[in-house]
């Protein structure tokens, strides 16, 4: 007996021991600390060029993630060029065509929230290039340069719906950030802009025609934009006038050096083969093939009849009143039978659907650029910033009658008697020329903005002579029902932001 | 990692070895005399595998596969012969030479053994709240999956198909949700191995499933339990070597359709709505003539179809000697009753036992299964609507082909639903998932001296799941595919001590445990591929249309457990559990959780001066308390996170990689915990002939690992928080009686009801969180909403109050609406109110099975209901519609729509709000969700028995609810992009229908 306890006891411990053992080696596998590195970008400071180009393309994306979508322009909707459909799911574009814009509305949420996105990723990218010195400075020049002007661009495209945004300058988040006055927020956009123009090259290496990356001539022709509005509603600095008219003018003179020149036939701005024109002071680009591509063109302008999903159309009293010739048929398909279109009368802006057989019916992502600003704007920037500051040049009527000439189908480079014109209010002729010009470019309504014609122009949007094959006049398709005084020029905060941040409420 | 994993392997074996070597010289034997006999049960045959032991020595000798044995030993000595499911006989040896025993069947033993982790226990000697459901109560109805079984058969468990597609997830709810954007799903626990899954597992393979409910039995699985906790334990052969057969067949369909307008009644309303707002008639008289005569093409039945399905099952068990084996094959292949959908599952287990020696016990577990799921429609989005949605909402005067026979991909007038023709998109489309599963499951047992076993359960795993996406969309087909590699393993050494003096019985358990988890995720997109013949020529996409998407995550939990059990004369019981859990998914500081549980029960029964009189034989009351922890997030929460598909295309035509901050890192995360204190009372009635247990509990979840909204100004999107607190309060009834109990006619009920209630008690200072179920109508908006003071499952959306009649003409023109169209509840300020309008989360949830046998005849009914909850059918907005992406009217009620003469609330315009009190409806149901009767002959042709069955699951439905089943959510019970179900219950926007199933089928054993 005593043989099986010794045995037994013996076996017992052995086993004890091995057991005691195998865990103790086993627990070196319970590796408890993580390291996200192992499969991740890893946050925080960049310390090679290659990581900066990540986060400045990252920023990039990020615009196009907003716009991509028609909801990039929804204020546009407010001006008297463009309107939707009438019932349909399109009651946020409506909104604004109607002037009755709810804190709700899941345009100016979404808007909010891409364009934020996208501040919060130039903020970042900021942060993380503080202490980088390229070998390559040029390179982190240029690139910096570009952080900079995104973010005053946004900045500036934000305020235009909105009015006083809050300005977020930090990538760490600051949960009870209030909104700045008006001046704050244009102060914070030029002095973006002039870090920008100040870091940009005069034309950036490596790109297409129209400058899909910035140069300083971009930045400088956003300023001339800012200014121009600085001068007007709500701000009403009109000294900055001058200033937009000085910066245009700086672009104009540089023109050859930063790639932009007006494109000789209106046509062909809206062909898909030309998205990359050198009428472009900035273009974003898209790319469907890269799953990058563009929501905003093709089918969404279409009525119905023609397959269409009729978020954006022609208000019917501006094609009335637009001047016939090349430039009323570059911007509308005016072969269409619209007055007769079974759902909705209204006609179709070639400008969204593109010339006929450009962009295909069924097609709703498309390869279509966007000029966010283009060379012509940068002209007639100079030629009304010029009469309201009380400078006017011969340059400056230059400006405006190369736009008229190219408007007539003649070359705009040559004089004509028959087209330009010398005398008169140079910016009324202007601020008229830019309504025509842009037409269904989303620009018209931040002018009624700035000149607070808001009243003047959607007051009489009843169509004069447009009737259906039945001889009943057409009616407009979406009456006025918000307030049109300058209380209600801005669109407001989204709710759910001020139920976060009741500080976005003041 | 890997390294890691081979070193654990390789560890493995070598713990083999050393076990081996250890039993070498184990059969060691001292005697004087050879005694031999054979031990039989109570039908005369010999039983295999008996153990007999010399009591007081390791001396022992198990029955060969006739029940004979033979053994040495002295006069004096005492044989000890055991079995599972017997009586134990203790028998002198004296002078005897040839001993035979009949062992006695321990009925009472046997069905009362309970599992409850780490260990097992009498039921009688429970403390905690633990509900089990053994095979027995389900044999009888034909399972293809494992979920069917538990739902309505435990209860305080829920059991919900969100929708009825093959292969899809079940939603599984242990006393309700207590997390609000964290994962609800119950801890499946398999043979030991934490972490199992029940949707691929084989029903046929389990023997029992218990269900741990209340927290002073679920903190023993501390890290994990907080969701309760399900163990499942597959089946041992026993006995005579037998072979089961099973096969059946089943026709399923949808059990109606839903009424959607005629192609004749479609047109004339649209040229209704065409005029109403100023356009024109788009269809003429001719046309409408000519549709009226052809009926046009119903979507909705095209999209379904009535479905054919087998399931196959072949298991063999028995034991030899010292070994016991449980081998068996399953093959399932079901149709989908939406046209091109289904699910195909091949799976293989042998459970394989051996008692090396009286001390030494070695298992092996291996399963293995393939899993084939074709076109799950949740891959296919729920962009502008599911599939479901699309075909119920297209253009019934739309052939699906043209006169050429190629797909109108598209509405010819551009009517009803502008989205791609959803025949189409399935017929050409192939979304086929592949998963492989093997588990390997080590237990090994060991008697280190008397009262102390040592026992080690190993487990790996891996499951290597990959999806091939070929998607048809027009203009150009896209191709895609995912996959995960996910690698498990497990440790757990847990040693037991139990003794015995005289009235108290002590056993401690301790354990030491770690586990690990790998997931290697892999994915590509190849956008517009030139040539549209399948995924695998995706190499005919341009190069810039491809896109990668890498990922590694690993995950580590260290545990260290101790549990008390101690009862004072079989009439006190008194467990008590501490565990310690580290996590990888937490820092350093924060990621020990410590979690402690008691709990106490008095069994009068044993109590001397009980005197329950003639109805109550025995009556136990138990009380308990405990804390689970829960840590089911992602790992590299608690790290900010960079996105690293960010690109942009500079140059128009290809791709330049980017990168933009994603996540918010949060380093303080740490333990959400449970805290739940439950109190029950077991009732035993006429002789054990009914039982009644009723357990009341109250959970509350604190420091919830909460997706917390970052307003959209500071960069959008959510951080893991430890924020707001969670409550569930609820009662459990099961009542289980054998009605009748004769000689050929039985019949035993069960019936068990749970009632529950969820609140949102803190959410961390603010009184709602956006919900993050997105509106499928293009408005941006959730369709549900977390709020203070409320159940989880609110749902987000706007009062309908009918027309606007021509008597307010002038006010609607204020907000651009003419009489007939749809008005909604407004502010002050003139816009829409959108508020919280109903709630998806039961409140009440009951089940009723009945078994009855007659001679061979055996009958199962098994009813079940669901209430105390709203469905949001946004899928009826959907087909009204005036919404969305689907302009015109297809609802049969535009047939009574508003008219000047005739102002009925029921709009004949304007914007159409989906998300709206109009649609929310009263969900609660019956169902009867089996009836299967069966013949059953014996000793037929050398077989031992067959038994033919015919049956029906899902036969009918007793509720108000107007759409395909009340059941139903869209959210899926698994998904890993969205939130957990939880939050958006009861929304309905286009989920996949559950069939109406017949059933016929035959079983043979021999």
């Amino acid at each position: 007996m005593k043989t099986i306890n010794f045995y037994k006891l013996f076996r017992a411990h052995l086993f004890l021991l091995s057991a005691v053992a195998i865990v103790l080696t086993f627990e070196s596998c319970a590796e408890l600390d993580e390291d996200p590195a192992v499969s991740r970008l890893a946050p925080g400071s960049y310390s090679n060029q290659a990581e900066l180009e990540l986060g400045v393309t990252g920023i990039y994306s990020q615009l196009r993630n907003a716009s991509q979508w028609s909801t990039f322009f929804v204020s546009g909707w407010s001006g008297d060029d463009i309107t939707t459909h009438k019932a349909s799911n399109k009651a946020d574009f409506r909104e604004f065509d109607q002037r009755s814009v709810s804190p709700e509305n899941a345009r100016v949420v979404n808007n909010w929230r891409d364009i934020y996105a996208m501040v919060r990723a130039a903020n970042s990218v900021l942060e993380n290039a503080k202490d980088l010195e390229l070998p390559d400075q040029d390179a982190q020049n240029r690139l910096l340069g570009e952080v900079y002007f995104l973010r005053g661009t946004m900045f500036f495209h934000l305020t235009r719906v909105h009015g006083r945004i809050p300005l977020p300058l930090t990538a760490e988040p600051e949960l009870d950030i209030s909104r700045s006055s008006q001046v704050e927020v244009y102060t914070q956009i030029e002095s973006d802009l002039l870090q920008a123009e100040n870091l940009l090259p005069e034309i950036y290496p490596g790109v297409l025609e129209g400058a899909p990356r910035p140069n300083s001539g971009t930045a400088r022709a956003m300023l001339a934009r800012l200014y121009l509005d600085w001068g007007g509603f709500p701000a009403k600095d009109a000294s900055k006038y001058a200033m937009a008219a000085s910066s245009a003018k700086q672009v104009m003179d540089n023109s050859a050096a930063h790639g932009f020149a007006l494109v000789e036939d209106l046509e062909d701005l809206w062909k898909l083969e030309n998205r990359f024109n050198s009428e472009g002071v900035w273009t974003i680009a898209y790319c469907v093939d890269c799953g990058l591509h563009n929501r905003k063109f093709g089918k969404l302008g279409n009525p119905s009849d023609l397959f269409g999903w009729q978020e954006t159309f022609a208000e019917i009293r501006f094609f009335e009143d637009f001047p016939e010739g090349p430039r009323k048929e570059a911007t509308y398909r005016t072969e269409h039978d619209w007055e007769n279109f079974t759902d909705q009368t209204n006609p179709v802006f070639k400008k969204i659907v593109g010339p006929e057989g450009d962009i295909p019916l069924s097609e709703f992502n498309t390869n279509r650029n966007d000029l966010f600003m283009r060379y012509a704007e940068v002209l007639l920037i100079y030629a009304e910033a010029s009469g309201r500051s009380g400078n006017v040049t011969s340059e400056a009527w230059e400006a405006l009658n190369m736009i008229r000439r190219r408007a007539e189908g003649l070359p705009f480079g040559t004089p004509d008697p028959g087209v330009d014109v010398t005398s008169g209010d140079i910016a009324e002729l202007a601020f008229t020329e830019r309504k025509w010009e842009f037409a269904g470019e989303w620009i018209r309504w931040n002018d009624l903005v700035r000149m607070e014609r808001v009243e003047q122009a959607l007051s009489n949007r009843d169509p004069q002579v447009s009737m259906n094959d039945a001889g009943e006049l057409l009616n407009v398709s979406n009456a006025i029902i918000g307030s049109l005084g300058t209380d209600n020029y801005f669109a407001p905060i989204p709710q759910n932001e001020i139920r976060l941040n009741p500080n976005l409420g003041d | 990692m890997r390294e890691h994993f081979t070193k654990l392997v390789k560890r493995g074996g070598i713990l083999g070895l050393f076990l081996m070597l250890m039993t070498v010289g184990v059969q060691h034997l001292y005697a004087q005399q050879k005694v031999t006999g054979q031990v039989t049960d109570e039908n005369d045959q010999g039983i295999p595998g008996v153990n007999i032991l010399i009591q007081g020595t390791t001396a022992g000798v198990v029955t060969d596969a006739t029940g004979n044995y033979s053994i040495q030993a002295s006069q004096d000595d005492i044989l000890v012969i055991s079995f599972v499911g017997y009586l134990t006989e203790n028998i002198t040896v004296g002078s005897q030479t040839t001993i035979n025993v009949q062992l006695v069947p321990d009925i009472q033993n046997l069905e009362e053994i309970v599992v409850i982790g780490y260990g097992t226990t009498k039921k009688s000697d429970l403390t905690g709240s633990v509900a089990q459901v053994n095979a027995e109560s389900f044999k009888d109805q034909p399972l293809t999956r494992v979920e069917d079984a538990l739902q309505g058969r435990a209860a305080g468990v829920t059991v919900a198909r969100a929708n009825g597609a093959p292969g899809a997830a079940v939603k599984v709810r242990i006393r309700g949700a207590n997390s609000i954007t964290g994962n609800n799903d119950p801890l499946v626990v398999i043979d030991g191995i934490i972490g199992g899954d029940l949707t691929t597992l084989n029903p046929n393979d389990i023997a029992s499933m218990d269900v741990l409910k209340d927290a002073s039995a679920t903190a023993i699985y501390g890290s994990r339990g907080s969701n309760g906790v399900i163990l499942v334990t597959t089946k041992q052969g026993t006995g005579q070597s037998k072979v089961d057969i099973d096969y059946f067949t089943s026709f399923s369909k949808v059990p109606e359709l839903l009424p959607t307008l005629g192609a004749a009644d479609f047109a004339r309303i649209e040229n209704s709505r065409r005029i109403r707002t100023g356009g024109s008639a788009i269809f003429t008289d001719q046309e409408i003539s000519a549709l009226e005569a052809s009926g046009g093409t119903n979507y909705q039945d095209e999209f379904l179809q009535s479905a054919l399905s087998h399931n196959l099952q072949i298991s063999a068990s028995g034991s030899e000697g010292k070994l016991n084996y449980f081998v068996s094959g399953n093959y399932v292949d079901q149709e989908g009753i939406v046209i091109e959908t289904g699910y195909e599952r091949y799976s293989l287990r042998s459970n394989i036992n051996t008692q090396v020696t009286d001390k030494l016990n070695v298992g092996l577990n291996l399963y293995g299964s393939r899993a084939t799921t074709l076109n799950d429609l949740n891959a296919f989005g729920r962009f502008q609507g599911s599939d479901i949605v699309k075909a119920l909402t297209w253009d019934p005067t739309t052939p699906v082909r043209d006169a050429n026979g190629a797909y109108n991909n598209f509405s010819i007038k551009g009517l009803a639903s502008l989205n791609y023709n959803p025949i189409a998109n399935l017929e050409q489309s192939v979304v086929e998932n592949i998963s492989d599963r093997l588990n390997a499951n080590l237990n090994v047992s060991y008697d280190i001296i008397d009262n102390l076993n040592y026992t080690l359960v190993a487990g790996v795993g891996t499951i290597n799941s990959a999806t091939e996406t070929y998607r048809t969309d027009p203009p150009f087909p896209d191709a895609s595919f995912w996959s995960n590699k996910i690698t498990t393993h497990q440790i757990s050494n847990i040693l037991t001590w139990q003794k015995d003096f005289n009235e108290h019985d002590l056993k401690i358990t301790g354990i030491y445990e770690f586990s690990g988890r790998q997931d290697r995720r892999n994915s590509y997109n190849a956008a517009n591929l030139a040539v549209p013949a399948g995924f695998f020529l995706a190499e005919t996409a341009p190069g810039s249309g491809q896109s990668i998407g890498n990922d590694l995550t690993p995950s580590t939990i260290q545990s260290y457990m101790g549990r008390g059990e101690y009862n004072y004369n079989n009439t006190i019981y008194l467990t008590a559990t501490i565990r310690v859990d580290q996590s990888s998914v937490f820092r350093p500081d924060n990621r020990t959780g410590t979690f402690p549980s008691v709990a106490l029960a008095y069994n009068f029964g044993n109590a001397p001066f009980f005197n329950g009189g003639s109805i109550v034989s025995d009556l136990k009351v138990r009380a308990g308390w405990g804390q689970v922890g829960n840590q089911n997030i992602d790992p590299f929460s608690t790290f900010a996170s960079v996105k690293a598909n960010s690109s942009f295309a500079f140059n128009g035509a290809t791709a330049t990689p980017g990168s933009s901050p994603d996540g918010f890192a949060n380093p303080e995360l740490t333990w959400e915990t449970t805290t739940q204190t439950n109190v029950g009372v077991d009732l035993s009635l006429f002789d054990g002939r009914a039982s009644l247990s009723i357990d009341g509990y109250k959970k509350n979840t604190t420091d919830l690992l909460l997706e917390t909204p970052i307003p959209d100004t500071n960069g959008g999107g959510t951080i893991l928080k430890n924020v707001g607190e969670v409550e569930n309060t609820g009662i459990d009834v099961v009542l289980s009686a054998a009605v009748i109990n004769k000689d050929k006619l039985s019949w035993d009920v069960n019936f068990n009801l749970s009632h529950y209630k969820n609140e949102v008690v803190d959410l961390g200072g603010v009184e709602e969180i956006q919900g993050s179920f997105g509106s499928t109508d293009g408005q941006s908006r959730a369709w549900n909403v977390i709020q203070l003071g409320e159940p989880l499952g609110q749902f987000q959306g706007s009062t309908f109050l009918g027309t606007w009649k021509t008597a307010e003409a002038a006010e609607a023109l204020t907000f651009g609406r003419i009489p007939g169209d749809a008005k909604y509840l407004r502010d002050e300020s003139g816009n829409r109110v959108i508020g919280a309008i109903g709630n998806g989360t039961p409140t009440l949830l009951w089940g009723f099975n009945n078994t009855l046998s007659y001679g061979d005849w055996d009958l199962n009914v098994f009813l079940q209901g669901v209430h105390g909850f709203d469905v949001y059918n946004t899928v009826q907005g959907m087909i009204v519609g005036a919404t969305g992406n689907h302009r015109s009217f297809l609802a049969v009620e535009q047939l009574n729509q508003w008219t000047a003469e005739n102002e009925t609330e029921i709009p004949a315009g304007g914007e159409n709000d989906a998300g709206s009190t109009r649609y929310v409806e009263d969900g609660s149901f019956i169902r009867l969700s089996n009836l299967t009767l069966g013949y059953t002959l014996r000793d037929v042709i050398g077989l031992k028995t067959v038994k033919f069955y015919v049956g029906g699951q899902n036969l009918f439905l007793i509720t108000d609810y107007s759409g395909y089943d009340p059941e139903h959510t869209s959210r899926p019970a698994n998904s890993a992009t969205e939130g957990n179900v939880d939050e958006a219950a009861g929304i309905n926007a286009g989920a996949y229908p559950n069939p109406r199933t017949f059933t016929v089928g035959l079983k043979v054993g021999f």
